[in-house]
């Protein structure tokens, strides 16, 4: 065996600011149509509950979500290796406990194991029952996503009408977990991450460990424990499901007996179980999969269908949607007019930070399918951009339809001129249409007047009128769910549809 | 109360200079950064008041001679290139109005997600023309701006706009890409504005509209073109559009109004869409007198001035002619 030094550290120190400062261009690349969008994605792609949430809800592994799954295979030879060296999220934290985190001298009690760390593995848990069962919820609390709903739907929208609920939600959790990590470090990695704890349950297999040399001492000096990252105390056991691999016990060891390589039978440090016992366990699955109806029944699933819960252009079904929806931001990242939020309370809990369009902050730009392409889950179809510009006739693809109150409307209801959503409307022939009147105004004075009407076949909801509506706050001309293609019974107009396999 | 019963006090320690910095510096950063976001989303505390439309500066008047009364230049049947080149040869060619050293900006119109031959954006073959020969007359920039309602990178993009700017040499700028300056637009309607700063700053600007079809206003030509400059609720100003045409030409003086018309969109305006609305026409007109240039325009869609009311508002105004016959420059 090859002896790994000190350096091996600095190392992974290397790497963890590659990945979390490779955060930073591909969160900018999500929104660039000129970098692919599978290669924006590629972070949300590498964690492993992305393709096992939808595996599990929807049966399918979408697009290259699968190389999550090499990493967990890695997993289950070298350890937690993505949580010590690539988590943005952790390596983050990392960073908030070395610049403003406890004291050295309290760090050998801190980094102590705690039994309630355990935590963690009733959490994944829980969430991977929801997804058994059809509510894919592991995007909440799985730190990828996390990370890149908090800026996606917290940061972003500020500079598109400002902040939202869904937003802000997710960016003071991603504060929370940094504070918190001021306290303990890594508290969140420690205690409540589902994917570090998926990623324990397979660390236990793991061939690659910290080890012992035969014969190597140890005086219980507790220099290991210093910078130890994991909680994962290579004392006399070593609890190797909650090891981050950050190598942090290797350099310190007084004794220099501490390595990571092939533990076998003369230095394998004994592994203490999960402190999860088995009645605990089994009480998290029961418990769970009686709640996952009643959470559906909040407003999602297939009840979900409410006029002001606009899906993205290339959503699916709204069952099939929210099962794969991993609530990752990363259309609302990609969306050049901001229009995409993440949802809090139209769709109830099933939807929770689910992506809903907000026409008031942007528009469905006509030729645009970035959502799509940026989506790792395959939640968003990636779209043919002429499907949904309704040129030469109407859309194949539409996410609603415009409707005009007419109490609210300018020529309608208020005698004064205006056509800016008929000026704006973008489908070829115009879904919004004048009709001319000539009326006499309350002064006596005659005027001439055209009215906005919406011509619902050709009307793709793409919401660039309401967005434009002069009429301030709520718009004369709002868009709503009903039309949208994705669904064959939130319609009104009977029309020859393209019917796919999937929705009959 | 005797000695034994008091509480004991622990010992003092000495705290260091690095302790103290250790355990503030971190919560004062944070709590400066919570209160910087806390301002930046809901804005500076204090009494606001509306700017004064007085304090405010008005945009500068870029003719090269106001006094000159204005002429116009057609040429058709060319291609857009030779057209602007014959209609500019006849005012005395580009030389005649950017001088070496001038920052010129053209404002296109650039305004939707569409393709060139869609003709609902003003060529760009057209423009990659003017900014070259702009910078051939010696110009330190050519800025080609506009504030676009669809998402401006994509109008750009898509419309060919943006190559052909960069082509020539030309840089481009949208609301997005670059800040605004407010100016008073000195009108009835029209107040303090936000204009582009491109344009605001420049010493020499060309309008550059393409001739559509709009169900309100029947066309959008030159004063029309002015919507791209401002910055704001634009959707309010069609109330009154025909007066707000015609203010915003007051406010804009341009060097000169160049109207493409080498294809003109007849219907379904001003977004278009359908190349059935399409009709190649193939002319351009170079213009001193922008409403001689927008009655032009406007006859190409089979429309006298007098349906066009900011047209004859103009003229009162004292803007130019609707007679564009009168001020015609033969080629």
């Amino acid at each position: 065996m090859t002896r790994l030094r000190p350096r091996a550290r600095h190392f992974r120190i290397l790497v963890q600011a590659g990945f979390l400062l490779a955060f930073v261009p591909l969160f900018w690349g999500l929104a660039e149509p000129r970098v692919p969008g599978a290669a924006a994605s590629i972070l949300l792609a590498l964690d492993p509950l992305t393709a096992i949430g939808t595996a599990l809800s929807d049966w399918s592994i979408a697009r290259w979500t699968w190389i999550g799954l090499v990493v967990l295979a890695l997993t289950t030879v070298l350890g937690r290796f993505f949580c010590g060296w690539i988590c943005p999220l952790g390596t983050l934290q990392q960073l908030v406990s070395w610049v403003a985190g406890p004291e050295r001298r309290k760090l050998p009690k801190i980094n102590r194991y705690r039994r309630w760390f355990a935590i963690k593995y009733i959490v994944l848990t829980v969430l991977l029952v929801w997804a058994a069962l059809g509510a894919n919820h592991l995007g909440w609390l799985d730190p990828i996503p996390l990370l890149h709903r908090a800026f996606a739907a917290g940061i972003r929208p500020l500079w598109h009408g400002g902040a939202s609920p869904g937003g802000w939600i997710s960016f003071g959790l991603l504060a929370a977990i940094l504070l918190l990590s001021a306290m303990i470090p890594r508290f969140f990695c420690r205690a409540l991450c589902p994917l570090g704890a998926l990623l324990g349950v397979f660390a236990r297999l793991a061939p690659l460990r910290i080890r012992r040399d035969p014969g190597g001492s140890c005086t219980s000096c507790t220099l290991c424990v210093f910078a130890c990252q994991g909680a994962d105390e290579p004392l006399d056991k070593h609890r190797v499901s909650e090891c981050h691999v950050c190598l942090n016990c290797i350099g310190p060891c007084a004794e220099e007996s501490l390595h990571y390589g092939i533990a076998g039978a003369g230095n394998l440090l004994p592994t203490p179980s999960l402190d999860v016992g088995r009645r605990r366990f089994l009480l998290a699955v029961a418990s769970s999969a009686v709640f996952s109806p009643v959470l559906r029944a909040t407003g999602g699933g297939i009840y979900s269908r409410t006029h002001d819960a606009i899906r993205p252009p290339g959503a699916l079904d709204e069952e099939a949607f929210l099962s794969r929806c991993i609530t990752c931001g990363a259309c609302s990242a990609s969306c050049p007019t901001g229009v995409i939020l993440s949802d809090f309370g139209k769709t109830g809990i099933e939807g929770l930070f689910t992506p809903i369009l907000d026409m008031r902050r942007g528009w469905c730009e006509p030729s645009c399918i970035r959502c799509g392409e940026v989506c790792p889950t395959d939640a968003l179809a990636i779209l043919d951009p002429d499907t949904k510009q309704a040129i030469g006739g109407p859309a194949e693809v539409r996410i609603g339809t415009a409707f005009i109150d007419r109490g609210r409307c300018l020529p309608w209801g208020m005698e004064t001129p205006c056509i800016v959503c008929e000026e704006m409307c973008p489908t070829s022939p115009k879904a919004v249409w004048l009709e001319t009147v000539e009326i006499i105004r309350r002064d006596g004075k005659p005027v001439t007047l055209q009215r906005p009407n919406v011509e619902p076949e050709i009307c793709t909801g793409c919401g660039l009128c309401e967005n434009r509506c002069p009429v301030g706050e709520q718009a004369a001309i709002r868009v709503s769910s009903v039309g949208e293609s994705r669904d064959l019974r939130n319609q009104m107009m009977q029309r020859k549809l393209k019917v796919s396999a999937k929705q009959v | 109360m005797s000695e034994k019963n008091l509480p004991v006090i622990d010992e003092y320690r000495a705290i260091g200079r690095r302790e103290v910095l250790r355990q503030w510096v971190p919560p004062v950063i944070a709590g400066v950064a919570l209160a910087g976001l806390g301002l930046g989303v809901s804005g500076r505390p204090g009494r606001h008041q509306p700017p004064s439309a007085e304090a405010l500066p008005r945009p500068r008047d870029w003719r090269i001679d106001p006094e000159a009364e204005g002429q116009i230049v057609t040429a058709c049947g060319r291609g857009p290139t030779t057209n602007l080149h014959q209609a500019l040869a006849a005012l005395g060619g580009i030389e005649a109005f950017v001088k070496p050293g001038e920052r010129v900006a053209i404002k296109p119109n650039c305004a939707w997600d569409r393709k060139a031959e869609q003709a609902a954006n003003t060529d760009p073959e057209l423009i990659g023309e003017l900014a070259r020969l702009c910078l051939g007359a010696g110009a330190a920039s050519v800025t080609v701006v506009d504030n676009s309602c669809h998402d401006p990178r994509r109008a750009f993009t898509r419309s060919g706009i943006e190559a052909a700017a960069r082509d020539a040499g030309a840089s481009i700028e949208h609301q997005r890409s670059t800040g605004t300056v407010r100016l008073n637009l000195g009108g009835s309607i029209l107040g303090p504005w936000k204009v582009l700063r491109p344009i605001a700053e420049a010493d020499r600007v060309i309008n550059v509209p393409i001739v559509k079809h709009h169900s309100l206003s029947r066309a959008t030509l030159g004063m029309k073109n002015w919507f791209g400059a401002v910055v704001g609720r634009r959707p309010n100003l069609h109330q009154r559009i025909a007066q707000v045409c015609a203010e915003l030409g007051v406010a804009f003086r341009p060097t000169l109004t160049v109207i493409d018309a080498t294809r003109i969109l007849t219907g379904g305006g001003p977004t278009g869409g359908s190349l059935a609305l399409v009709r190649p026409t193939d002319c351009v007109a170079v213009a001193t007198d922008p409403v001689a240039a927008d009655a032009w325009g406007a006859s190409l869609l089979d429309l006298a001035p007098d349906d066009l009311p900011h047209i004859a508002i103009a003229a009162r105004l004292g803007l130019g002619t609707a007679d564009w016959e009168s001020v015609r420059v033969e080629t």
